[in-house]
């Protein structure tokens, strides 16, 4: 079985967390082919404060907020997504035994991206506008044979969500969407996205079950936090993906845990 | 201000501090639009749907 594993910045930053993930991805490796993808975004946010390039923020209209990146951004973020991010990842998972391999999406071309030219955002005085877009992507290809040998060669690929634009730019791209994107590339049965809530959450409950047409409903009911991971989700399973598991990376086996069905399981039909 | 729809010949109104780039809806047909100005002139023009996928 493939499974796809993704995790965000909010595990990553704190190594306990980190580790404990890695030995849970250790165990799973055992039987399984994984491909991991992780975020970030916080820690890229602290260290381009420290480089004096204080970030700024955008919503969308359906209240999706994220960086705008621009240029200097843009490298930024190539430097600490492709750089302390996943070699961190990598180190945490040589140490459980895990044979990682730390790459990012521009590498073998293995993310590319469209760049998106221009962003709907709600301004400052609360009116929908359009921006330049400045360097985030949408993914449209994934080199999909280079990942299939890495697997073969019994490598856990290690993925950095940057992506390669038609102009060979540097392109910021979601980890979620990035995981989405593999896993249907791969054909994987199981994508899991690992983040710090218990699951898909509406009305205050825990949603248990959902079919892909409620995970298409609930986009308007549940937090900007939990957009992306849904509208990643229904990307997922309409490229073929069995089945996407949304839980939270702070429990004991993660990983485990969630293809034994804890946490949100997402599938095409009920 | 008001403006006729480019496409169903509604009335928009757009507000009069408008700027460039400001996405107006017209309440007959639903289609959204951009705002642009031509010199002092504002114009309206079939707004892009963008998806949101904006990165990390």
């Amino acid at each position: 079985m493939v499974v796809v594993v993704k995790f965000g910045g909010d595990l990553v930053a704190n190594k306990e967390v980190l580790d404990r993930l890695a030995q849970d991805i250790a165990e799973v490796s055992e039987k399984d082919k994984v491909v991991v993808v992780h975020g970030g975004g916080d820690v890229v946010t602290m260290i381009a404060e420290k480089l004096g390039k204080p970030q700024v923020f955008i919503t969308s209209p359906d209240g999706f907020r994220s960086r705008y990146t621009d240029k200097e951004t843009a490298e930024i973020y190539m430097m600490v997504m492709a750089g302390k991010i996943n070699k961190e990842v990598v180190i945490s998972l040589l140490k459980a035994g895990v044979k990682a391999l730390g790459v990012s999406g521009v590498d073998g071309g293995l993310l590319r991206a469209e760049r998106k030219k221009r962003l709907v955002i709600i301004d400052e005085r609360g009116r929908k506008r359009a921006i330049e877009g400045g360097y985030t992507g949408r993914i449209m290809g994934v080199n999909v044979e280079m990942l299939k040998g890495l697997l073969e060669m019994g490598f856990v690929p290690v993925v950095a969500p940057v992506a390669l634009g038609d102009e060979n730019e540097v392109l910021n791209v979601d980890g979620d969407r990035a995981a989405a994107h593999i896993a249907g590339a791969l054909k994987a049965e199981t994508l899991v996205l690992l983040t710090d809530v218990d699951g898909v959450m509406i009305d205050g409950k825990l949603v248990d079950k959902m079919s892909l047409s409620k995970a298409r409903s609930a986009l308007k009911r549940v937090g900007a936090g939990m957009i992306t991971k849904l509208y990643a989700t229904i990307e997922a399973l309409e490229e073929g993906v069995e089945k996407v598991i949304i839980a939270s990376g702070l429990k004991e086996r993660p990983v485990t845990s969630s293809l034994m069905g804890r946490g949100t399981v997402i599938t095409v039909g009920d | 201000m008001k403006v006729r729809c480019p496409d169903c010949e509604g009335e928009i109104k757009v507000p009069d501090d408008a700027i460039a780039g400001e996405i107006v809806s017209c309440p007959d047909c639903g289609q959204e639009f951009e705002v642009y100005f031509e010199g002092e002139e504002l114009k309206l023009k079939q707004a892009e749907t963008v998806k949101e996928d904006w990165g990390e």
